[in-house]
């Protein structure tokens, strides 16, 4: 497939800080790429060195089939970007913002507009002065999103809204893809953009991780059962205690298949019990706890 | 579209700077003549030794109505209002330019906007500069209109050039804060370089010895004055060759640091 987003080699340091150490990439177009990593891994210089808004210290990049230190305004010209921090233009009313962002846009797709204002449900006449910072996020998307580009790329754009919204935007998302968009994201909800993205990668001290590496943390994560003892109850025999969090639920590592250990513990000794699940912070633990990124 | 954007962030200011201007005329017109004797016996005035104060003083208290005239239009225009207001207003109206972009994080996604550094710089600065510009000319021009209730033709040319003079002194005042607002931050530190340059520059005014090396000498009415007269003609102050050619360096100046204002917008990183 021919690629959106090809990159080997890249890396930046802003002075002593080495922030990306060598990123290899490559998204095809129309792909859903996801890209989780603890706060300073990297995510947002490589969306920014992606567009060109910051420069590389070295690699090579290509995005849309241009080189972003060159090209970089016919770059965002094909491309929607969403800032992970990014704030509002206060004195503006939603309908002003969303005039003023497509203005800078040859085209938007009414469709997918209507369908967006529809499911935000914003009151765009009003200052975005007295909108919510989930309603702020909405308005955001939906300038971000409208537009008809080719690629988009949004870091954190699941930030500050409910579930509801959450998944109604991977519906979006989702249909966006299957007209061919190339779709580049971050996030923090591992779970929904698992379910949501064909391809994760994580991105840890300026590097990927090796998928072989992710894959025997998560396996490790899945003999690591959360549960939450009643209290006075002994932790059941064939597990050891990993970690105990603030509310009281043990992280355990049971000696063989955590299902198994779970059926032999006696209902009436626990409130909660959850085997499975990987957490996004358990990840990051585990992994910034073995040297070494991708091989 | 930016443009756009930033005249509806500026139009009120600008509006407000345009009748202030204009109110500038109601204290010197009806206050002047018995303000001046009060304020020559004045110790402070006296211990600075500012000649042109007496200058303005015998001129507006002339009994010469042309003279006294072309002299509260320069007291009234420029003296107070190129000086002091303009500058005031080139702060307000630079200060915010970037650097509250910054602050209230719409500063990236500016940048990712599909359009270029440069055409970002000059689409934020032409609206504020037009709306600190414009009113110059407009006061100068009501000031034409209300010299027929002292039934005197005003030198519509010479006021024009002084009129120049004065935008071209606001505009440069109005980029170096915008140069600022580029590479700083946050408003408040802005406004305090920007504020700490001026007020260098006034105690340096008000320093009889070295007060020529002062910026606000080029906008006080030892500058005006001539150029009011008809003694300046238009080449003297555009041609730093021949003569001072004052204007000129001050159009340089306003290049110069629009250059670097390009600059470092292109260099500006999230």
């Amino acid at each position: 497939m021919d690629a959106a987003i090809e990159v080997t080699g890249l890396h930046k340091a802003f002075g002593p800080r080495a922030v990306l150490r060598g990123i290899d990439l490559r998204v095809a177009r129309g792909e859903l790429l996801g890209v989780v990593g603890p706060n300073g891994a990297g995510k947002s210089t490589l969306f920014r060195t992606l567009l060109g808004l910051v420069p590389s210290d070295r690699g090579d990049l290509r995005v849309l089939g241009l080189e972003p230190r060159t090209a970089s305004i016919a770059i965002r010209t094909r491309t929607c970007y969403l800032p992970g921090e990014n704030g509002s233009y206060l004195q503006m009313t939603g309908r002003e913002y969303l005039n003023y962002v497509f203005g800078f846009r040859a085209r938007t797709d009414a469709a997918r507009l209507a369908r967006l204002q529809d499911g935000f449900a914003l009151p765009l006449q009003q200052k975005v002065r007295s909108f919510s910072a989930g309603m702020k996020q909405k308005l955001l998307l939906l300038g971000c999103l409208s537009p008809d580009v080719d690629l988009y790329v949004l870091d954190e754009p699941d930030r500050a809204l409910d579930a509801t919204v959450r998944f109604f935007l991977r519906d979006e998302l989702r249909a966006m893809q299957r007209l061919g968009k190339t779709i580049l994201l971050s996030s923090h909800h591992l779970g929904e953009v698992e379910a949501l993205a064909d391809r994760l990668e994580f991105l840890l001290e300026g590097t990927f991780v090796a998928p072989s590496r992710l894959a025997a943390a998560r396996a490790e994560l899945r003999q690591r059962p959360r549960v939450r003892l009643r209290a006075g109850q002994p932790l059941p025999a064939g597990a050891s205690e990993v970690a105990r969090e603030p509310d009281g639920t043990l992280v355990v590592r049971t000696d063989g298949d955590p299902m198994r250990w779970l059926r032999t513990v006696p209902a009436d000794a626990v409130d909660s019990a959850e085997i499975g699940i990987p957490r996004l912070e358990d990840l990051y633990q585990l992994l910034l706890g073995q040297p070494g990124g991708r091989a | 579209m930016i443009a756009r954007k930033t005249w509806r962030e500026v139009r009120v200011m600008a509006f407000a700077y345009l009748v202030i201007l204009e109110l500038l005329c109601i204290p010197v017109l009806l206050l002047w003549p018995d303000f001046y004797p009060e304020l020559q016996r004045s110790t402070l005035m006296k211990n600075l030794g500012i000649d042109w104060l007496g200058r303005i003083g015998e001129a507006v208290t002339n009994n010469n109505e042309q003279v006294a005239y072309l002299n509260w239009c320069a007291v009234m225009l420029f003296f107070r209002s190129a000086n002091l207001v303009c500058t005031a207003a080139a702060v307000l109206f630079g200060t915010g330019l970037f650097a509250r972009e910054r602050e209230n994080q719409t500063f990236e996604s500016m940048l990712a906007l599909p359009i270029s550094r440069g055409r970002m710089l000059w689409q934020k600065v032409w609206p504020p500069a037009l709306g600190l510009v414009v009113p110059i000319y407009l006061v100068n021009a009501s000031a034409i209109l209300w010299s027929w209730q002292v039934e005197l033709d005003l030198p519509k040319w010479e006021l024009f050039l002084a009129s120049t003079h004065a935008a071209v002194f606001a505009v440069m005042f109005f980029l170096l804060t915008t140069l600022l607002s580029i590479r700083m931050r946050v408003q408040a530190h802005v406004a305090a370089g920007v504020g700490a340059f001026i007020v260098l520059q006034i105690g340096v005014y008000m320093t009889q010895r070295i007060r020529s090396y002062s910026l606000f000498h080029l906008a006080d009415f030892e500058w005006y004055g001539p150029v009011l007269a008809g003694n300046t003609p238009a080449w003297q102050m555009f041609d730093p060759i021949r003569s001072h050619g004052f204007t000129t360096y001050l159009l340089l100046a306003g290049a110069v640091l629009y250059g670097l204002a390009w600059r470092a917008l292109r260099k500006a990183e999230p």
